[in-house]
Parts: structure tokens; sequence; C-alpha cells
């Protein structure tokens, strides 16, 4: 049996984190941000109709943000910084 | 002409279930679909930062005689907004300090995850007793119905 297969049947779930969940680390603000975006504009929306085009406006809002935060901060430190 | 007037719950009650329960609150007042929408997107988030982090990263404060509870809460703050998540918050914090703990960052995400979802339940539940202080067509909701609000009272 692989070492990975190994790891994975070892995992107990709810216990221990998934293992290798930090190689995906980019990927992990994603469902939070988009959980965010739908709980927010659920709130602020009159019509549940409106939600689902409002969130996906909210989510590629918060991730454009982030995107350019982590920019800024790369330049920073790569530039003015380092 | 009907005098029928229909039993609306208080926006209390209304408050205190929706923290209890996420969306429970706006079940009560009609709202099923924000209702829906709500609960099951902050019950999910909150599942998923216990299974990224563990059910340790929910950690309530100890209080110990001697000590200030406030620095006992503040030692532990991220405890604030998982409590916020109602009795998913309060159940995994009793589960969560018997269970090992995870380490660095990946237990950091879960926190995170757990908290949010809280403190976005803080805002549904002011939002969900607000909109039960509201007449039901002001309520402003393509679902709203008042007759799932309570026994009809003659």
């Amino acid at each position: 049996m692989s070492a990975p297969l190994l790891l994975l049947l070892a995992w107990k779930p709810f216990i221990d984190p998934p293992p290798h969940v930090w190689d995906y680390w980019y990927l992990l603000p994603l469902p939070l941000c988009l959980g965010v975006s739908i709980v927010y504009k659920s709130i602020k929306c009159p019509s549940m109709k409106q939600v689902p085009r409002e969130a996906a406006v909210a989510f590629l809002s918060i991730i454009s943000g982030l995107l350019v935060a982590a920019a800024v901060l790369f330049g920073l430190v790569r530039f003015a910084v380092g | 002409m009907s005098s029928r007037r229909r039993f609306r719950v208080p926006a209390p009650i209304v408050a205190l279930v929706n923290w209890l329960v996420p969306g429970a609150g706006y079940l009560l007042i009609g709202q099923t679909a924000r209702g829906l929408t709500i609960g099951l997107t902050i019950v999910v988030l909150f599942v998923a930062g216990i299974l990224i982090g563990g059910v340790h990263v929910v950690d309530p404060p100890t209080f110990v005689r001697g000590t200030s509870p406030v620095a006992s809460v503040l030692v532990k703050a991220p405890y604030i907004g998982q409590f916020l998540a109602g009795a998913l918050g309060i159940f995994a914090g009793w589960i969560g300090p018997t269970q090992p703990a995870s380490h660095a960052r990946v237990s950091d995400i879960g926190t995170l995850y757990t908290a949010v979802a809280g403190m976005l339940n803080l805002m549904a539940t002011i939002d969900a007793g607000y909109r039960a202080t509201l007449a039901p067509a002001d309520a402003n909701d393509d679902d709203a119905q008042p007759t799932h609000n309570g026994p009809e009272a003659a």
C-alpha cells in the first residue's frame, strides 16, 4: 500500500486535520469567501432572487481584493524590504 | 369581514432560536428560502472548519478562581466567535478540549472558519430579530409566508 493511502486510512475525520491539506493552502480561502458572500448578500438583498448574482459579484470582489493585497505585499517584501 | 389575527413570534424568541440553530429564526417568520440559505451556509462553514483543523480548534476558556474572567476569555478569544454559532459552537466546545490538538496553520484556518461562521450567525440573528418586528408586507421577501408564523388566533 502506498504511503498517501495509508495516511488517508489513518485519518480520523473531525479529530485530525486531513493529510496534505496544507499542500492546497491557496484554495482554503475560497469556501470561506463564498460562504461570507452568500450569507452577507442573503441578509442584505430584499429579494432572494437577487442573491446568486450579488453573491457571485461579492465573491469575485473579495478574491480580487485578496489577490491585489498579495501582490502589493509581495512587491513590498521583494523590492522595498529585501 | 375577517377579523382573524395571525400569531407573530416575538422578536427576542426569533433571535434566540436563530442563534441556537442558524437560520431557524427565518423559518419561524416564514422566510424559508432565506433561512435555509443562511443556515446551511453557516453550518457548512463551521463543519468545514472542524474538518480542516480538527474539533480541538473549538477551545472554550477555563475559568480559574483568582484569575480575571475577562483575561480568561481574551486568552481564548476565538471562542467568542465560535460561541456565536449557537448549539454547534457549544457542543463542539464541550467535545473539543478532550481531543488532540492540531498544530500551526491548519489549526489557524480551522479556527478562522468556525469563528467567522459564528460571527455570520450573529449578523443573521440580528437581521432575523429585526425582520420579526416588521409587518409581513414590509418584510419584502419573495417567500414571506406569515401563515407559517404559528397558530391562528380567533
